[in-house]
């Protein structure tokens, strides 16, 4: 019928006319950046934050540093830590300042499709451990040995735990290995998921209040230690070979978790056309102290992120004069 | 069957079931009359299946959580296909020529209309949508429009404001297109509405989140994925009023059209779509409101705009942050539900004499127009496109200095009450933890069982099936711990928001004052995206199981009070009469009169309040209520597609199963509007 | 009801002499069964079986079974019956609303079964216009748009259709509501307006189906009075559907009575009312007032030759209750008379045999 052919007709010159819009080829994905960016003539970047606040503080004072020293618009993104390495790898987000090591997506999108430079290192060193309240420490100083954590359930028991102690996680977005570790390590211990970071550093806060007894996943560079002063337990030393067989098999992991360095990454294209910003960036470089001295005024002392790099801009042009191009 | 029921039961002798439980005296009438209602038939097969399959199923796989030997592992196949997409996105031809060209047309129009509002201005942007709101929906609507405009400059949220805008403006764009042409269809063909329907109607059940893993693992992290996810949320309820708004069109006017000699093309423009145009407005209002809470949601992968700052506030339990990003969320959400609203009800009204003509108003617009464009100019001459720097007020500071005195006197110890904490605390040892461990240590296959039961009593035998494979495919997919913990805070919220609702609902049917009262503010909270409701739970109850159940029992609320409230004023009023001119008390109508006729009503209810609450304890993960809301972030943060994806999928499943054992046999529209 | 007949009903019942004018719908054998596999009933076995066997043995319902007439230029042609007896299918099957399972069914001697989609959609434009029960106004139009519909759907220029469409709005007594939208105007109101939609696109043929039961009957009769009065004007041919006798009576030239889809019997009121054909027309004319729709033509007898010249005289068609004012008044017989020609005398006799029902029984007028 007439009706129908025309009806087709509209159809295919409709599909044409989104086909010559968008360019008759391909359409590579990966090399879509996000539509918010560059809007106006404004030089514009895009940093990844992860959602811890030593994250937050590296990325505050690059923002500080780039919209006032260097004329850029800064858009930030919260985007988790391997969520991020796609994002960037997709040029929708320009740089990572805080990686803790994520050897599967380095291989990925470093080595084998080179979309991601690495940008340098921190200078910060992180490390994940387990950890109890100084004052509990300091009372039972057998509870460091993981060798006497069983012995210990009954102390650290909460309602959410069920029976067993309690090992208090944070956010779903940090490494840890700590259900088989718990498995592995056979301990009687319900890790329990507080959900975000600050919901976990509510509960440590909430005990150490209390001067009550606690067991947590937590790390450093970390402000809050500053606060509630702890004790790390010592888990089975940290082998290459563990390591290893932990990257082919997550549940086989039964030692701890090793110390890094933080590293930087940045978008191929971002790297080689991002002008004085990728410079900027590459050259970032600061010391735990720097980074726990903003951490600390973003979450202890409820500063807006950007008070606070102000603040520590102003106290430290000796450490951030070097960065600029 | 048909032997069981017309088995003569009078003489119990012969009747050995009633001969068992009826001694002194026989009650034959009471004994027959279960033995014929459809239900107690119903329960009879299944007690039967029950028996038979109870004990085989126990010898073989033992009692108690999920048998492993019944789960499949899927984390190896989702777990290859991610690794496959992550590598093949920029070679191989279905992301190159389909999915990439999909994301690039998304991209190009959040960026063109993003670029449009920052050209505009703040001044333009502000002037404009105020002037629009006045001519479609009059002074009071543009006034409001106004003033939260201002609010979301004066809170630096002016370029978040912004990107929400243009990210909703294309997504509602392509949902309502979407969603017209599949409602068309429906609409127009008989074949067409009966594939569609039960498709919508599952899609509307389904908790937002769940639609977000499928669309990462695709288009990765970012906007165009964020839009997709929006638009496949958004558009469901779009082609559902459109479906139904023309096959409910008056078949009388489209007959008298017909007689006229109306081609098939002039019937359906001038008469089918403007006959259903409330409904279609219905579905527009609809749509912007699921739109605008998906959008918000969908900052979890990348969406950006205004939900990132509620999100990035959540994650550092900053309330005075995440309010600051959630008031221009909550003044968007009632500027466009108040603007669409009042233009529908303008709708049915002749233009009016004088003022403001809607027809004949072209004049109007061109001066709307002429006056935003010369705003435009002046702000820009004067100032920044952007919201002037120094005309922002700062609330994060107070209102964390109220939440940390709410902490401290608010929280625990407060004469009598107790404190929120307390409260939480309370709820978690004496409902939900009692609740979780009873589902979790209940055998697997009574849990099917309860499931198949509820599901076949109120439905019918295909419901049953549903919700029982639905169940059973949690349990395949060996997640069953955790879906039963979120069963068990699903259960427990609405159990709660049952209550309360059902109180409150009967006693505003009693008392229009009280009803007049609670109206604009059930209205507000019915528009509101459910993401903001996590930052005041936040504030009063912390982090945990607790905040997750308030958050959820607050947005479901509205829809149950409200329910009940018209279903028991919907109540045949010459029944009730009749019952005060026997005499019954207050309390009689209500017990003997009222619930039972407003059953249909309550069930509808049961079957919102359900749906609404699972939607928001599964969001409730964001502030550590764990289980499978946990897990879909887990997914989505670690990258774990399989996690995430065997999550989300059981989330589809509790939802279906939820809905399939709570629906009554009518559906109505969602959360009113 | 009954008492509410039509004093004015025309002198003369414009009865068309056959062979002059062809008949404008002219119907054979029409069919229209709703069911599975309808088009095998007609002519079959099963055509006999009345409604419920047929039901019972194929699952179909006749809703019109072989139904013949012919309506003639000019004529009000009613179609009456109880619900369920099938006329608003068949008014439908005229203009194909409804399309007839078997048959013949012609318009001014063209086949419309034949018709393909742009000729079919003609005759609705311009040939055949519609009058509803429930008006099917568009809801979202204002009154004058609304009648200006049909000329719409044709294509006519806003300014020519604005334009005649107010000349059918005052026509039908609308003026000064032409802005408003139906839901403002009362039932009576907006069925002006649906009537004034169908008289824009001056159509040959008005059809009508059970336009006013859904009025109350003050306004009915109103509504009935408008549409005679368009008759009058105009001389539009109409064929009017209605369950309610007296409007039958009141308005139709020709009635044709339904039942269960089938042809009852086929007159003028005065044969339907005067000779009903079975004993369900003569249950359903039973409280007719007769003597307020038979005429002297039927009542009279032959005249004597002492008659021939004294009394009174009447016209053929005078009603029987104007013929018993006449003959009360004079007290004696009056004449019938036709042309000057003496036709026969009533008296008071027959008048009252008239009254009680006692004539008729095979004195059959023609």
């Amino acid at each position: 019928m007439a009706r129908t052919r025309m009806q087709l007709l509209m159809a295919a010159a409709g599909i044409a006319a989104v086909f010559t819009a968008t360019g008759c080829g391909a359409a590579d994905m990966t090399k879509q950046s996000s539509p918010y960016a560059n809007v106006g003539g404004a030089k514009s970047v895009t940093l990844s934050v992860q959602s811890w606040v030593g994250a937050q503080a590296n990325v505050a004072v690059a923002q500080y540093l780039l919209e006032h020293e260097l004329g850029y618009r800064v858009d930030t993104v919260q985007v988790d830590e391997i969520p991020a390495w796609d994002a960037l790898s997709q040029g929708r987000v320009d740089a990572i300042l805080e990686d803790w090591g994520h050897p599967e997506q380095e291989q990925r999108y470093v080595k084998d499709k080179k979309l991601i430079v690495p940008g340098g290192g921190l200078g910060v060193t992180g490390h994940i451990g387990w950890w109890v309240p100084k004052y509990f420490a300091d009372k039972h100083p057998d509870v460091l040995n993981w060798k006497n954590l069983n012995k210990y359930a009954k102390t650290f028991k909460t309602a959410e735990s069920g029976g067993k102690g309690q090992l208090l996680d944070g956010s779903p977005s940090y490494v840890t290995n700590d259900k088989a570790l718990v498995k592995n390590l056979k301990l009687n211990y319900q890790i329990v998921f507080s959900g975000s970071e600050a919901a976990q550093i509510t509960q440590i806060k909430q005990f150490a209040k209390g001067k009550k007894p606690f067991l947590t996943y937590w790390y450093e560079p970390q402000w809050l230690f500053n606060q509630v002063p702890m004790a790390e337990v010592k888990l089975p030393k940290y082998t290459d070979k563990c390591a290893n067989e932990g990257t082919k098999d997550p549940e086989s992991v039964d030692c701890a978790y090793p110390t890094t360095p933080l590293q930087k990454y940045l978008n191929a294209d971002f790297a080689k056309q991002g002008g004085k910003a990728s410079a900027f960036l590459k050259k970032f470089h600061w010391t735990k102290e720097d980074q726990n001295e903003v951490s600390e005024l973003i979450a202890s002392k409820g500063m807006s992120a950007q008070d606070a790099a102000k603040e520590w801009v102003e106290a430290h042009p000796d450490v951030w004069k070097k960065w600029l191009p | 069957m048909s032997a069981t029921a017309t088995r003569p039961s009078t003489d119990p002798a012969t009747d050995p079931a009633a001969t068992g439980t009826a001694a002194a005296e026989p009650r034959p009438s009471l004994l027959s009359s279960a033995v014929r209602s459809p239900a107690a038939r119903k329960l009879a097969v299944l007690a039967v299946i029950a028996a038979v399959l109870i004990p085989l199923a126990h010898a073989k796989w033992a009692s108690g959580s999920w048998p492993h030997a019944l789960t499949v592992d899927v984390s190896g196949p989702l777990g290859d296909a991610s690794d496959w997409i992550l590598d093949n996105r920029d070679s191989h031809w279905i992301f190159l020529y389909f999915f990439g060209h999909i994301s690039n047309v998304i991209i190009i129009g959040v960026r063109a209309v993003y670029v449009a509002l920052l050209a505009l201005g703040w001044a333009g942007v502000t002037a404009g949508l105020t002037l629009i709101a006045w001519r479609v929906a009059g002074v009071r609507i543009a006034v409001t429009t106004l003033v939260s405009f201002a609010i979301c400059g004066l809170l630096g949220m002016w370029v978040p404001t912004m990107q929400t805008l243009a990210l909703m403006a294309i997504a509602v764009t392509a949902s309502v297109i979407i969603g017209g042409l599949l409602g068309l269809a429906g609409g127009l063909s008989e074949w067409a509405f009966r594939v569609l329907r039960p498709v919508l109607d599952t899609m509307q059940v389904l908790p937002a989140f769940a639609y977000l893993l499928p669309v990462v693992m695709i288009f990765g992290n970012g906007v165009p994925g964020a839009v997709l996810a929006t638009v496949i949320y958004a558009a469901p309820p779009m082609a559902r009023l459109t479906a139904l708004g023309l096959r409910g069109a008056d078949a009388g006017v489209l007959e008298a059209v017909t007689s006229l000699g109306a081609t098939w093309r002039q019937r359906l423009l001038s008469a089918r779509l403007p006959l259903a145009r409330k409904e279609l407005l219905l579905g527009i209002n609809q749509t912007i409101m699921m739109a605008l809470s998906m959008a918000v949601i969908a900052s979890v992968i990348g969406g950006g705009g205004l939900g990132d700052r509620v999100y990035q506030a959540l994650s550092s339990v900053d309330v005075g942050k995440a309010l600051a990003a959630g008031l221009p969320i909550v003044l968007l959400a009632i500027v466009m539900d108040r603007t669409i609203g009042t233009a529908g009800e303008r709708l049915g009204e002749p233009p009016a004499e004088g003022g403001h003509r809607l027809l004949r108003g072209w004049p109007a617009w061109a001066g709307a127009a002429a006056v935003t464009a010369v705003i435009t100019v002046v702000g820009r001459l004067t100032g920044s496109q952007t919201w002037p720097t120094g005309w922002t007020v700062a609330i994060e500071e107070p209102v964390n200095q109220f939440k940390e005195w709410m902490v401290d006197h608010l929280y625990t110890g407060v004469p009598v009450v107790g404190g929120t904490a307390d409260w939480a605390a309370h709820y978690v040892k004496w409902i939900l933890d009692p609740l979780r461990e009873g589902l979790q240590g209940l055998p697997w296959y009574a849990v099917l069982l309860i499931v198949a039961a509820l599901a076949w009593l109120i439905g019918t035998w295909a419901t049953a099936l549903t919700a029982t494979a639905a169940m059973a495919a949690i349990g395949v997919l060996g997640v069953w711990e955790p879906s039963m913990d979120t069963l068990s805070q699903v259960l427990a919220a609405v159990f709660v928001t049952l209550v309360l609702g059902f109180a409150i609902g009967i006693w505003a049917a009693r008392s229009t004052r009280l009803e007049r009262m609670m109206r604009p503010v059930l209205d507000m909270f019915q528009t509101m995206p459910q993401f903001v409701y996590l930052i005041p739970v936040v504030a009063l109850f912390g982090v945990g199981r607790a905040p997750a159940a308030a958050a959820a029992i607050v947005y479901a609320l509205p829809a149950v009070i409200r329910i009940t409230t018209q279903g028991i004023r919907n109540v045949d009023p010459a029944a009730l009469e009749s019952a005060r001119s026997l005499g019954a008390t207050q309390g009689q109508q209500l017990r003997q009169v009222q619930l039972p006729l407003a059953r249909p009503a309550l069930l509808l209810a049961v079957n919102q309040g359900v749906v609404l609450v699972l939607a928001v304890v599964v969001i409730g993960g964001l502030v550590g209520s764990g289980a499978l809301g946990y897990d879909v972030l887990f997914g989505l943060a670690q990258g774990d597609l399989a996690t995430g994806l065997v999550a989300g999928t059981a989330i589809v499943c509790l939802g279906l199963m939820l809905d399939r054992v709570t629906q009554p046999t009518e559906r109505r529209d969602r959360k009113g509007a | 009801m009954a008492t509410t007949l039509v004093p004015e009903t025309p002198d003369t019942p414009k009865i068309p002499e056959s062979g002059e004018r062809a008949p404008v719908f002219s119907v054979r054998d029409l069919w229209k069964v709703f069911g599975p596999k309808a088009e095998r009933i007609p002519g079959s076995a099963e055509a006999e079986l009345s409604a419920a066997e047929l039901r019972a043995r194929t699952g179909c319902t006749a809703a019109v079974r072989e139904v013949s007439f012919d309506v003639q230029p000019g004529e009000v042609f009613v179609v009456m019956g109880l619900s369920g007896s099938g006329k608003s299918t068949l008014v439908r099957c005229l203009t194909r609303l409804i399309e007839p399972t078997s048959g013949t069914l012609k318009i001014d001697g063209e086949d419309v079964l034949a018709m393909d989609k742009t000729r079919l959609r003609d005759l609705r434009r311009h040939r055949a216009a519609m009058v509803f029960q429930h008006f099917g106004l568009l809801p979202h139009r204002s009154v004058i748009d609304n009648v200006a519909y049909g000329l719409e759907i044709q294509g006519v220029g806003k300014a020519e259709r604005r334009a005649k469409a107010a000349e059918v709005v005052e026509k039908v007594g609308l003026t000064g509501l032409e802005r408003r939208r139906p839901g403002q105007l009362s039932g009576g109101q907006q069925q002006r307006v649906g009537l004034a939609r169908a008289l824009a696109v001056d159509p040959e043929v008005l059809l009508f189906d059970e336009p006013f039961s859904a009025l109350d009957p003050l306004i009915r009769r109103d509504m009935q009075e408008e549409v005679i009065r368009l008759h009058h004007d105009e001389g539009r041919t109409m064929v009017f559907i209605t369950h309610d006798l007296s409007e039958a009576l009141r308005l139709g030239d020709r009635i044709m009575l339904m039942r269960d889809g089938g042809i009852v019997q086929l007159g003028t009121p005065e044969e339907i009312v005067g000779s009903p054909a079975d004993d369900y027309v003569r249950d359903f004319v039973r409280d007719v007032p007769r003597e307020q729709v038979l005429t002297v033509r039927r009542a009279m007898r032959p005249a004597t030759s002492d008659e021939q010249d004294g009394g009174p005289a009447l016209a053929p068609g005078t009603t029987v209750a104007d013929a018993i004012e006449a003959v009360a008044r004079t007290g004696g017989p009056a004449r019938v008379v036709d042309d000057g020609r003496c036709l026969g005398v009533v008296d008071h006799a027959c008048l009252l045999s008239v009254v009680a029902g006692l004539d008729g029984k095979g004195a059959a007028a023609a």
